[in-house]
């Protein structure tokens, strides 16, 4: 096992808040994308990006980067506006983009070499290392590559130069259970010294569980929840409650419900925000003879989020 | 390479966030006497790395059982096991969530509460040879 495979960075140089992101909005051929997104994330944050196919991750990301141009709003991305980072903050950003296309004429080793020449600072030994434990042969060339090889040259090109802002979208899409874990605990490894901010977006949520502070829901272009994984499961319950009579809707306006389903005598709500008080107001409100509480994993919270 | 510590196990898709599966499991091996005074927990690192999870959570773990009195930091050491003194609080504590599950299912079964009581008294004193 390795430890500290990166230099901590020096706190001087590293802004308090690694991403600022105000009133961003984008529409392609007026069909918005994008409305109004706020988001802020603090230096040392591992942010996991949650959203359905469509929900505008990808274009997030991208004008985050300043490869879209907003149409409203900016992104500061480690004190520097997106649209004209200069070359010294765009040298300490990496990003793995969704679909990732390497030169398909060289070679492993050829891309390593021509990726570094770009940086003024590159980790060679961490690179080897990646190189060998995800077991990439150097002679291959890039045109030969599985989905799953282009995926992880990606990631270790990105790591190549220690950002101190990683960027990653979709990152473990292509990657099988092995390389997944490998590529978490890399993760990990990078976010252990506190100093380095990673921000990348899945619809994996158990990726996202393992080695994520922090999590924010994209749903129709806006972010519908931003903050501490820990606080989200700690706040949204499912209530299972029986009732000797069948119930109806008007007697479970229940504040911060998100989602009711009822059937016959029992219904199943889930409440955010969850107050200890309501189940004995309820016990005694509609007379119910069980109430259960359950808990929900980051799974079944993004899917209560996303009832119509 | 510092010993893989195999006495945490975490579900990081349970709808329990992982800094509390990691708070019960070491209060309880604490309360349960499964590691005593003055013991060190395993560091924050290798507690992350051998259960491939975010620092922070252990760290989240760790500072909850200092502010419950069960461990204290000693600089440069790391957190120990702390000496017992609101023990019984501390256990009755624990017990809390699974008395609670009782409860409701008893509610749920229509049991009245000499009826619970009655069948846990024998369970309780039903311990002496253990």
């Amino acid at each position: 096992m390795t430890n500290a495979t990166l230099p901590a960075l020096g706190t001087d140089s590293v802004p308090a808040t690694a991403i600022d992101v105000r009133g961003l909005s984008k529409s392609f051929r007026r069909r918005p994308v994008l409305n109004d997104v706020q988001l802020s994330v603090p230096t040392g944050s591992v942010l996991g990006l949650l959203g359905k196919n469509a929900a505008g991750k990808t274009t997030f990301l991208k004008c985050l980067l300043g490869l879209i141009r907003p149409d409203a709003g900016a992104a500061i991305l480690l004190g520097h506006s997106s649209w004209t980072l200069p070359p010294s903050i765009k040298a300490s950003i990496g990003y793995v983009p969704q679909l990732v296309t390497h030169p398909a004429w060289m070679n492993i080793a050829q891309i390593v070499e021509y990726t570094a020449s770009f940086y003024p600072r590159w980790n060679d030994h961490l690179v080897s290392r990646l190189l060998l434990e995800w077991e990439l042969d150097e002679s291959q060339k890039a045109g030969s590559l599985s989905l799953g090889t282009q995926q992880k040259l990606a990631i270790i090109l990105a790591l190549g130069h220690e950002p101190s802002l990683l960027i990653l979208d979709e990152p473990a899409a292509s990657l099988d259970p092995a390389a997944r874990r490998d590529f978490l605990k890399a993760l990990l490894d990078i976010a252990a010294d506190g100093s380095r901010t990673i921000l990348f977006s899945t619809h994996i949520t158990s990726d996202l569980e393992r080695v994520a502070d922090s999590v924010a829901i994209l749903q129709r272009g806006v972010i519908r929840y931003h903050g501490a994984l820990d606080e989200l499961k700690d706040s949204v319950k499912r209530l299972h409650i029986t009732t000797p009579a069948p119930l109806t809707l008007p007697q479970l306006t229940i504040p911060n419900v998100l989602h009711t389903r009822l059937a016959g005598n029992t219904a199943t709500i889930t409440v955010q925000h969850l107050n200890p008080d309501l189940i004995p107001t309820l016990r005694r409100t509609l007379g119910a003879t069980d109430i259960r509480t359950e808990d929900l994993n980051l799974e079944d919270i993004f899917l209560e989020l996303h009832h119509d | 390479m510092p010993p893989v510590d195999l006495s945490f196990l975490v579900h990081p898709t349970s709808g329990i966030p992982i800094y509390r599966q990691l708070l019960d499991q070491i209060r309880s091996q604490i309360l349960g006497g499964r590691r005593g005074e003055g013991e060190y927990l395993p560091s924050v690192r290798s507690v992350a790395d051998s259960l491939q999870i975010n620092p922070m959570t252990v760290s989240k773990a760790y500072s909850l059982l200092e502010r419950e009195g069960l461990v204290e930091l000693v600089k440069g050491q790391g957190m120990r096991v702390a000496a017992m003194r609101s023990s019984s609080r501390a256990k009755s504590d624990a017990l809390l969530p699974l008395l609670e599950q009782v409860a409701a299912t008893a509610r749920h079964l229509s049991l009245s509460p000499e009826q619970v009581i009655k069948q846990l008294k024998p369970l309780l004193e039903d311990h002496t040879d253990d």
